[in-house]
């Protein structure tokens, strides 16, 4: 911060270099794990435990790319930049209406498409409080995080609301080339979003918008149209996400709050692969599917799974105490 | 521009001020901050909306102006915040939102290419590839900046204060630029508060005051004194006031201070009522001397001592404990808080003097910040106001009042007056001789060669981590530092520096 | 802003500038009227009383701590960590049969522990605030979990142990319950730490700009050190009462506080211009979340309705207060 203009070409190198140990401690300390976990979890690396790992993901890879689209077009500043606390809340609450209103009896076509207008909603409500009103991020998707989980109680009752239809057991069970299509979706989604945010100019204008606000509006973006429509994206993610989690548990269940710090864990971790200390499609898809392989292998090591929280805690302070490492160097 | 009017509330920020810049020309745009310059410059980049007046382009009326309207225009504005995307590549911030590739899909080998390409057109220099923003310097963003403008259909050129923090050799390539640019028949809008640029670079200026145009004239054929006296249309006396101090005992003594690959050997004193320069270009070391003297980067050799005593600042506490103040460079982020009021900006290095038991003293800290407030003539409607409020060189004032009610003794200065207007120049000036008269000793750092001449009585020349020169009385002369601090005449260095 | 009225406009701007600064208060006496009106049971001694000692005063001391950490320009997330950590030593110290006072102490220093580990990451290890306690919160949950064999709470509903939770509990000191005196001791503390010494301005420049704090000789690692262990001891003070009251220790149930603590030390900062946090804006807001939520629960609204609702008031203060700000400037 201090001196950065004043370092010369000097600095320029010695920085690379503690960017680049970071970034390869980080992946290091990913590839430990699982090196561990191939050697000494039975059956970790065959076909159907990885797939398995990658369906599972499935979920938190939705939710946490709507985190990470977030976080890019309002910037990485934790306080004052781009989060949504209200995703997972939002999802339990589409999750809720979606299998409420297939119970109800509306076919698949009307219930996904009246969920995908409350995720929506929720997302709208979240751009209209930050961009519109001016609020903190972390204040307005708290504040709408309490209403949305509010709701899916008052829906459900804080019961379980089972669902079945032809979709959610397409999802289910459906296969393509013996692989299931969960997997199939984390798959083809991550590569949408690899392509609109790594290969387009919609993506490197979102960047710009969070990376300084002000020289976006300079160079002519429409800075809060970004902003605005990164938050109906992330309730939108949360609404595809409470179609898949409805599938997998073939129900509506409470608690689904607590994917939250998942979803903020896998976002934050995945800034760690980028040079440029930003969310990567790569970097997020690779901490979500880290996340996964954690707790699979505890379950294959039959370790209790009360570990995995507190070793993706300890994870979490590892890379991110390397990041602010690098960092320091700058400052 | 004809005509444009402005009001925020009751402050009449722009009163029927014109403006007329013809294509094929470098018009120079000056005044005091608050005379109406950047307002003008944001109804034309189309962030203010005019309350009345009319604006022609190219002969034709133009209606409301957006940021994108205007860009299609091919108006383009070089902001003196340097306004680019810290964490894009080159290419990226060049082309943003006009990116090359196919469809929406970009190709960012191409941007990269064709930014180098312009880069090497216009400026002769090729940046390292994939360098992010925020590694490059501030004379490199800058080019950065320009050549984004001139990556689109250019027809007029706005530059707010492009040369601030550039040094000498920056600046003459980048009025090089501006003189091919214009020969090419863009039109160049220039705002600087450094006079001789003015005069060196512009065709034509107009002067602003109080939110109108006060008058147009050639510099060619107009003395720049002439030109001071329109924007403030009172006498400022000399830019440079007299100080009568006299010169005392060694207060801060630097001895064989050296750093690791940036400076070696650097030894000078610094008497009580002196004020020193220092100078160096980007990169020589003179800044990490100063960082080192307040405990910002910790040498690795050699002695620091105050009044004789030896200090080892790891930190700015023991730098502020030792009685050295630091005026630095980036007022915004480590000189004033703009969201704290001038009362705990001003006691927030001594709230010890203030305080008993570790509670505050209000009563006694309101006292002292009242009379301080008095002593340096800062304007502001009371202490408890935010700093925010408080134009430039009031808040630089807020800054220098921390020190002094610190009663530190050593003043180090990074660059005190960039982006300063030249009446609170002078202001800011005649502030430091009055310190150097109370007795303090003080090391100014600055690329400004005329400041260092006016003011200094002795500046020391930095040139690649070793101090080459010590100049005073008759030889402290602006062309002797400048062939001093670039390495006498070793211009390929120069480049490398 | 511009339209024409018969009042002034500066009126206009002067009257919205108030809203926005007292859109707490506002929210408050119009809810505590709605309710009063509605109910005969709210604006009763008992239901007032029942709502200070278990609604506020608990949640009032977790938020005096997080004033302190946000002020400072971070925030703890792990406060609930705290919490539990206080509440879970000192309850298994007192089913191994340790006295009520070491019990205390030792439990405290169970919550100091944790500020201790959120001050070492955030100033030695220079991990952003949000995520140092992030990554804290994760870590005590699986330290409750493992040492509970999963989460099973541990009740002392009788004998020994439940003798020593009501020495503090319900004793009480001329008349006014041990907890509410503890708070006032906390709220006198902390306002005088934060509004009146050397140290809360310190913290202050911090969060509003810790370049100039450093560059002016504070001690930033020092200072900031100090705002997460304050706050982890609060926190703790909270789980000494909390585990007290309830006579059990319950895995993870400090966690309920932190978004509350969050909420309220926010809701408190629209009370000042520059959106400083504050010991009184903190107050007011933990009371007008404890009384929204007793008053739905009086008119009969279930619990899902009641965060529905306590959701949409904070909306609705934040939304009028920074609305209206961002209007005016």
């Amino acid at each position: 911060m201090a001196s950065a203009s004043a370092s010369g070409p000097k600095g320029l190198a010695g920085r690379g270099i503690a960017t680049f140990a970071v970034r390869a401690g980080a992946f290091g300390a990913f590839v430990a794990v699982i090196v561990y976990f191939i050697l000494f979890a039975p059956g970790f690396t065959s076909p159907f435990n990885i797939f398995n790992v990658v369906e599972q993901s499935a979920i938190l890879g939705v939710l946490a790319f709507g985190m990470a689209i977030v976080i890019i077009g309002g910037g990485s500043n934790i306080t004052e930049g781009g989060i949504d606390l209200s995703m997972a809340a939002n999802m339990g609450l589409c999750a809720a209406a979606y299998a409420s209103l297939l119970q109800a009896g509306y076919s698949d076509l009307v219930s996904v498409a009246a969920v995908l207008l409350v995720g929506a909603v929720v997302g709208a409500v979240n751009a209209l409080a930050v961009v519109g009103l001016g609020i903190l991020p972390l204040l307005a998707t708290l504040a709408v995080m309490n209403i949305a989980g509010g709701a899916e109680l008052t829906l459900t009752e804080n019961t379980v609301v089972p669902a079945s239809s032809p979709l959610l057991a397409f999802l289910m069970t459906g296969r393509f080339l013996d692989v299931s299509v969960l997997a199939w979706f984390l798959i083809l989604f991550s590569g949408l979003m690899a392509v609109a945010i790594h290969y387009t100019g919609v993506g490197l204008r979102l960047y710009a918008v969070g990376g300084h606000p002000e020289a976006a509006r300079a160079a002519g973006l429409g800075v809060r149209r970004y902003v605005s429509l990164t938050y109906v994206f992330a309730g939108l993610c949360a609404a595809i996400a409470s179609v898949l989690t409805v599938s997998r548990l073939s129900a509506s269940t409470p608690g689904s709050n607590e994917m939250l710090l998942s979803i903020l864990a896998a976002a934050l971790l995945g800034t760690v692969f980028s040079r440029r200390f930003v969310p990567t499609v790569g970097g997020t898809l690779l901490s979500v599917l880290f996340i996964g392989f954690l707790s699979n292998g505890f379950q294959l090591l039959n370790v209790s799974s009360y570990w995995v929280n507190g070793v993706q805690g300890a994870l979490i302070l590892l890379v991110v105490a390397a990041t602010s490492f690098a960092r320091g160097q700058e400052a | 521009m004809k005509g444009i009017c402005k009001a925020f509330g009751p402050v009449k920020a722009l009163v029927d001020a014109s403006l007329e810049v013809m294509p094929g020309t470098i018009h120079g745009l000056v005044g005091q901050n608050g005379a109406g310059k950047s307002t003008i410059i944001k109804v034309l980049a189309g962030i203010i909306a005019p309350d009345a007046g009319s604006i022609e382009i190219g002969g034709r009326p133009v209606g409301r102006l957006t940021p994108a309207s205007v860009e299609r225009l091919g108006i383009h504005f070089i902001h003196q915040d340097r306004l680019l995307v810290p964490t894009a590549t080159v290419g990226e911030a060049v082309f943003l939102r006009h990116e090359i590739g196919f469809g929406a899909f970009i190709s960012r080998r191409r941007m990269a290419a064709a930014a180098n390409e312009l880069l090497k057109r216009y400026f002769g220099i090729e940046l390292p590839a994939g360098a992010l923003i925020k590694d490059l310097t501030t004379a490199q963003q800058k080019i950065v900046q320009i050549t984004r403008a001139l990556a689109q259909k250019t027809a007029v050129l706005v530059l707010d204060e492009p040369t601030a923090s550039l040094v000498k050799t920056e600046v003459d390539s980048l009025f090089a630029v501006l003189r091919r640019l214009k020969a090419d028949g863009i039109a160049i809008i220039f705002i600087s508060h450094y006079m001789q640029e003015i005069d060196q670079l512009c065709d034509v200026v107009t002067v602003m005051r109080n939110g109108a145009d006060v008058g147009t004239v050639r510099p060619a054929e107009t003395s720049i004194d002439k030109i001071i006296a329109m924007m403030i249309a009172r006498d400022v006396g000399a830019m440079f006031p007299k100080r009568k101090a006299a010169i005392g005992a060694p207060v801060l003594d630097v001895s064989q201070l050296g750093l690791a690959g940036r400076f070696e050997d650097i030894s000078f004193t610094i008497r009580q009522g002196e004020i020193v320069g220092i100078t160096g270009l980007l990169g020589s070391g003179a800044k990490e001397i100063v960082n080192c003297l307040f405990g910002l980067q910790t040498a690795d050799k050699g002695t620091i001592a105050v009044e004789g005593r030896s200090v080892h600042p790891s930190g700015p506490y023991d730098a502020v404990a030792a009685g050295l103040a630091l005026l630095p460079e980036d007022r915004r982020a480590h000189g004033i808080a703009l969201d704290l009021s001038v009362r705990e900006n001003v006691s927030l290095a001594s709230l010890g003097r203030y305080s008993s038991k570790g509670l505050i003293k209000r009563a006694e800290e309101g006292r002292q910040v009242d009379a301080l407030i008095r002593e340096l003539t800062i304007k502001t409607p009371g202490k408890d106001v935010l700093v925010r409020q408080l134009s430039g060189g009031n808040q630089q004032k807020v800054s220098i009042a921390k020190w002094l009610s610190c009663q530190s003794r050593i003043y180090v200065l990074d660059e005190p007056t960039v982006a300063v207007d030249i009446a609170a120049k002078v202001e800011i000036y005649g502030l430091l001789n009055r310190l150097a008269e109370r007795g303090a000793a003080i090391l100014m750092l600055s690329s400004d060669l005329l400041e260092l001449t006016g003011m200094c009585d002795r500046v020391l020349v930095v040139y690649r981590g070793a101090l080459t020169g010590e100049f005073s009385g008759a030889r402290l002369d602006s062309d002797l530092l400048l062939a001093a601090s670039s390495g006498a005449s070793r211009p390929s260095e120069m480049e490398a520096a | 802003m511009m339209e024409k009225s018969l009042i002034r406009p500066d009126t206009i701007s002067r009257l919205a500038g108030l809203a926005a600064s007292y859109s707490v208060i506002i929210a408050f006496l119009a809810v505590v009227t709605f309710f009063s009106l509605s109910t005969p049971t709210f604006l009763t001694f008992a239901n007032l009383y029942n709502v200070l000692v278990n609604n506020i005063v608990m949640l009032a001391i977790v938020a005096l701590g997080m004033t302190l950490v946000v002020s400072s320009g971070g925030i703890d997330l792990s406060v609930g960590v705290a919490v539990d950590m206080a509440s879970m030593v000192f309850v298994m110290l007192l089913a191994a049969g340790f006295a009520g006072p070491a019990g205390v102490v030792i439990g405290l220093a169970a919550a100091l522990a944790v500020g201790v580990l959120n001050s070492i990451l955030v100033t030695r290890l220079r991990i952003s605030p949000f995520l140092a306690t992030l990554g804290v919160l994760f870590i005590g949950q699986s330290t409750q979990q493992l040492s509970t064999g999963g989460g099973l709470p541990i009740y002392m509903t009788s004998g020994y142990p439940a003798e020593q939770f009501n020495l503090i509990a319900r004793t009480s000191l001329a008349g006014i319950p041990t907890p509410v005196v503890i708070l006032v001791l906390g709220i006198a503390a902390v306002y005088v730490a934060l509004h009146r010494s050397v140290f809360g301005r310190y913290v202050l420049a911090l969060g509003i700009q810790p370049g100039v704090a450093w560059y002016s000789g504070i001690r930033v690692s020092k200072h900031i050190s100090w705002v997460y262990v304050a706050c982890a001891f609060l926190a703790g003070i909270t789980g000494i009462i909390l585990s007290a009251t309830v006579k059990s220790y319950v895995p993870l149930s400090g966690n309920a506080f932190l978004l509350d603590a969050i909420g309220a030390t926010f809701i408190g900062t629209t009370l000042s211009r520059e959106r400083r946090p504050s010991v009184l804006g903190t107050l007011l807001g933990v009371v007008l979340l404890a009384v929204v939520k007793n008053g739905l629960l009086l008119i009969g609204w279930n619990f899902y309705w009641q965060q529905v609702g306590v959701g949409v008031l904070v909306f609705l203060v934040l939304a009028v207060s920074f609305g209206l700000r961002r209007h005016l400037n």
